[in-house]
């Protein structure tokens, strides 16, 4: 079994095809199945890392403070969104919990320490160590990561509660609003680059052979 | 760079110029991309040690039956209340429909329509999607693979969304917690909805859409390539066909 | 050699160029702005808190770690951080994290309370918590001194260090229905409040401090008085039933009250501290002092029923004291019963004038005075105060009639001499009256007028039966006699008339007879003719 990196292989229809030499902001589509098979990432791996660490920060301001509280007859009320998690379990409801735990806590963070570690440049050389796992983690913790869906869930809440008693976004809210956008456009990046990453002299090398 | 390009297996009227990966005894991996020439199975890929298969594994099995217990629990998660509202005055319980007219009556147009279609629409239209990509993979059938393939990437995408709900009764709860005043509990029914989005995804995880564009196993696909290439990619080739679903 | 297709991409193909370095260090403005809003945001949670303080209360009923507030005037001032249990489980601790602005509530002297439902004497309060959930009231303190570690009231403090106004002291016999709390009245409105009540060092009475608010407190002068204003007021007594009530609470709660004596003049304000007396009600507390009291003892020889301990000794009815107590006593020598009733007379009822003209006086004096009103008929009665209840009072008054008595003026207790009450008197006189009553022979004029008219009976029963015969038998006969008169006159008188038929019958026949008589004498006379003719004939000629 020996590499073949000239070929690219289509993830949805299985077809093989040469592996084109990508521009800036360009996209390769397979011609059967119009599926995605590789975009240019480029420059934007440099990106990564600072959007990465944003996205850190906010998530880290959005757990700390309560993301709205409600004003009922001089009562008020405010949650976090552990908060939220631990109420869903207190109720009974432990699975319920545990998704929304998981969901949007869990796996979103997973997410970006990894990537934040692997992107750390301490070196483009060698791989850092437990490179494989983490990025194989970060993969697979990918399509279970719902803060954007979570945000839409949140003012969905805040509608149907701003009927009934006073709410007052807080900071968190804000917070959250702008992790979906950074991890919107974190999450959007091939992960692909990253496994070739500290192969990246090597596919140069190779690229400049064969074009 | 070698490779063997196969003008034979381009036989195949309308895709002339595509070649199967299992044709082409390559394998791409699903995690790196990386392209393995000859792979034996079992193999793992060198670059993220994920095994290599081509095809995942009992795809159309696994997903079948996710997708039956996603039908299932489909029914309690509409049937059964996801918040139980109490307040000074009455216990009101809210299944999702209930939600939906509940903003619909009170003006929120927009909202009801969000509610019912990332609610009800969206698992409604996963589970239907599904069907017929799995029952129409199993029947190796032809029609319309292209829209077949974009549906597939369709329920992949929106499959999240229909965590709405979860999320907004979640909140809620955590939310309005004002002991004898008001009070949001959730109900069975979340954690029945809840259950039906996880098995979709997952069911739509182990899809294996490649199946849309495989022919069935006893095709006359195998035998032209097999002419072209040397005898031991051939007996590799016809494992490999039989090694599929 | 046939190529696969290299798929271009479906998207625009920008112009390939050199990006200028700065963009990366572009998107590092986006984490930098991150963790400047962060940062600032904890800056700010940081700023806004204030000091913490630790208060330990006796339980965490209703307080909840994290949600409970601290409120001053209603504002939020700071929040429970947790609350833990003593280590000697006798009482809670409660962390509490107050805000900036609340800086000045960690002062010595602050004093915190929980604020729950609560029924008092001064109310009921608090009952917004049932909804809202208990919450932690402040008094700011004014010490420059702080701590970090208070012991909590049980209960809100009567009167906050804020509310202005003046303590006062009063003395009573007994707390009644006071209490902590109980309102102060003046002219049925709540000016104050009671703040504490002690007992006496020497356990004889009550001494109660009450608070009143500004700016009513400027209505307390040096001639207030404070009465019980609890409850009904009820009096039942000789001068009759009343019933006197401040404000309805006060039937519940108790309360006090007050009032200038003489609201004509202006007395100047009271001092803060200063003392009054606390009477039994607002009759007893307006009353001129007393002066000193003189026990008087007196002696009736009737019945004292209907006198109780109490009852008020009246002069004109002028109330010159009370009766103290009621005794019998059993005198030896003369081997009868005596009634002493003593009495408590306050002279200076009397009058100014009196009071004025009898200071300095001598007892000599005093001694001839008295004298002199005994030998006037000064006398004690007992009198009915209310035929209802039959209750007695005695008055004290001048009988010019009475017999004179000599009394020891300087015997003490003194003794004043008595007369048998009015009602007495009355009575005796009925009793008169019944025995004038009852010497009348009753029973004998009962049996002559009986006697009499039984003859009269009689009598009278005689001429009715005569009357009765009158008309039964002779009336009816001489009516038949009559009847019989008048017809025969009837008959007589027809037989009598001219065309009476006997009449004509008469006449017929005396015709016939003249006929008759002239017949014979024509034959008599032929006869005597022709004396022949009786034997021949009549012959013709």
């Amino acid at each position: 079994m020996h590499q073949r990196p000239d070929l690219i292989v289509c993830e949805e229809c299985d077809a093989v095809y040469q592996r084109p030499l990508l521009g800036h902001c360009e996209v390769a589509r397979c011609p059967r199945c119009q599926a995605e098979l590789d975009r240019h990432t480029g420059g934007r791996l440099d990106r990564l890392l600072p959007l990465t660490v944003g996205a850190m920060i906010l998530f880290v301001i959005a757990n700390c403070f309560p993301i709205v509280s409600i004003e009922l007859q001089g009562l008020s009320a405010d949650t976090t969104l552990l908060g939220a998690v631990v109420a869903l379990a207190g109720d009974g409801m432990s699975e319920v919990s545990l998704l929304v735990f998981a969901t949007t806590l869990l796996f979103p963070a997973i997410q970006m320490l990894a990537l934040f570690y692997l992107l750390l440049p301490t070196s483009r050389v060698t791989r850092p160590p437990g490179f494989v796992p983490l990025l194989r983690l970060m993969q697979a913790a990918r399509p279970w990561g719902m803060i954007e869906v979570f945000m839409l869930g949140v003012l969905v809440a805040l509608i149907k509660l701003s009927n009934m008693a006073e709410v007052i976004p807080g900071p968190a809210l804000w917070s959250f609003g702008g992790l979906t956008v950074l991890l919107t456009v974190v999450v959007s990046f091939n992960p692909r680059y990253i496994w070739h990453l500290c192969d990246a002299a090597t596919v140069a090398g190779h690229e400049e052979r064969t074009s | 760079m070698s490779g063997i390009r196969d003008d034979a297996s381009g036989a195949q009227a309308g895709e002339a110029q595509v070649h199967d990966a299992a044709s082409l005894r390559v394998t791409g991996c699903h995690h790196c991309g990386t392209v393995w020439e000859d792979a034996p199975p079992d193999a793992r890929c060198g670059v993220c040690h994920a095994p290599l298969h081509r095809r995942k594994t009992d795809s159309l099995n696994r997903t079948w039956a996710l997708l039956i217990a996603a039908c299932i629990m489909y029914i309690p998660a509409n049937l059964m209340p996801v918040m139980i509202t109490r307040t000074l005055f009455d216990e009101q319980r809210d299944t999702i429909m209930s939600g939906v007219v509940y903003f619909w009556t009170s003006g929120e147009w927009g909202l009801a329509l969000v509610v019912f279609v990332a609610s009800f629409l969206v698992p409604l239209f996963k589970l239907a999607a599904l069907l017929i990509l799995v029952v129409s993979a199993r029947r190796h059938s032809r029609w319309q693979r292209l829209q077949r393939a974009k549906l597939y990437r369709v329920v992949e995408f929106i499959g999240r969304w229909s965590m709405l709900d979860v999320f907004v009764v979640s909140v809620l709860s955590g939310l309005v917690k004002i002991h004898g005043l008001a009070d949001v509990q959730a109900g069975i029914g979340i954690a029945a909805f809840g259950s039906v989005v996880v098995l979709t995804m997952l069911a739509s995880l182990s899809f294996d859409p490649r199946l849309i564009w495989d022919e069935a196993a006893p095709a006359p696909a195998p035998a032209d390539p097999a002419a072209a290439l040397p005898p031991s990619a051939m007996a590799q080739l016809s494992k490999k066909n039989e090694g599929m679903q | 050699m046939t190529d696969p297709h290299d798929e271009k991409p479906a998207l625009l193909q920008p112009a390939r160029e050199r990006r200028r370095n700065w963009l990366p260090s572009l998107v590092w403005l986006i984490p930098i702005i991150a963790a400047i809003v962060g940062l600032s945001l904890v800056a700010k949670i940081v700023a806004e808190r204030g000091p913490v303080v630790t208060v330990s209360f006796r339980s965490a009923e209703g307080l909840e770690a994290g949600k409970t507030k601290v409120k001053y005037k209603d504002v939020d001032i700071g929040q429970v951080h947790s609350i833990k249990l003593a280590e000697d489980r006798s009482h809670v601790l409660v962390n509490i994290q107050l805000t900036h602005e609340a800086s000045g509530f960690d002062a010595e002297d602050t004093r915190y309370w929980v604020v729950r439902p609560r029924i008092a004497a001064s109310g009921i309060s608090g009952l917004g918590t049932l909804l809202s959930g208990a919450y932690i009231g402040a008094d700011a303190g004014s010490s420059q001194e702080t701590k970090k570690e208070f012991v909590g009231l049980e209960q809100p403090p009567i009167v906050t260090r804020d509310a202005s106004g003046r303590q006062f002291v009063l003395h009573t016999d007994d707390l009644g229905s006071l209490d902590i709390g109980t309102p102060v009245f003046y002219r049925r409105i709540k000016v104050g409040q009671v703040m504490a009540y002690d007992l006496d060092a020497d356990g004889r009475g009550v001494t109660v401090r009450i608070f009143v608010d500004a700016p009513y407190d400027k209505f307390i002068t040096q001639d207030s008085r404070f009465w019980h204003a609890s409850g009904f007021d009820m009096e039942l007594n000789a001068s009759g039933f009343k019933l006197h009530t401040q404000a309805l609470s006060t039937v519940v709660l108790g309360g006090i009250a007050f009032r200038d004596r003489d609201e004509a003049i202006d007395s100047p304000p009271a001092k803060e501290g200063t003392q009054f007396q606390l009477a039994e009600d607002e009759a007893t507390a307006m009353k001129e002092p007393d002066g000193a009291p003189q026990t008087v003892v007196l002696n009736f020889n009737q019945s004292l029923r209907g006198l109780q301990p109490g009852a008020s000794v009246d002069f004109r009815g002028v109330v010159l004291g009370e009766v103290k107590n009621v005794g019998v006593e059993y005198d030896r020598a003369k081997g009868e019963f005596r009634m002493p009733v003593t009495v408590q007379i306050y002279p200076d009822r009397l009058g100014r004038s009196f009071r004025q003209g009898v200071a300095g006086e001598s007892r000599h004096t005093a001694a001839q005075r008295l004298r002199m009103l005994v030998k006037r008929g000064l006398r004690a009665q007992l009198r009915n105060g209310n035929l209802l209840t039959g209750q007695l009072y005695v008055a004290i008054d001048f009988f010019p009639k009475t017999k004179p008595v000599r009394i020891d003026a300087d015997k003490v207790p003194l003794e004043l001499p008595t007369i048998p009450g009015s009602f007495d008197e009355i009575q005796s006189q009925i009793a008169d009256i019944a025995a004038k009553l009852s010497k009348v022979p009753f029973d004998e004029i009962g049996r002559d007028l009986q006697t009499t008219v039984k003859t009269l009976n009689k009598t009278l029963s005689t001429a009715e039966q005569t009357a009765a015969r009158i008309n039964n038998d002779i009336a009816p006969e001489m009516m038949q006699a009559m009847q019989d008169a008048r017809k025969t006159l009837n008959a007589a008188e027809r037989t009598l008339s001219d065309d009476a038929p006997m009449q004509q019958d008469i006449r017929q026949t005396m015709q016939e007879l003249s006929r008759a008589a002239a017949s014979i004498r024509v034959l008599t006379d032929y006869l005597q003719q022709h004396p022949e003719s009786i034997i021949r004939g009549k012959q013709e000629p």
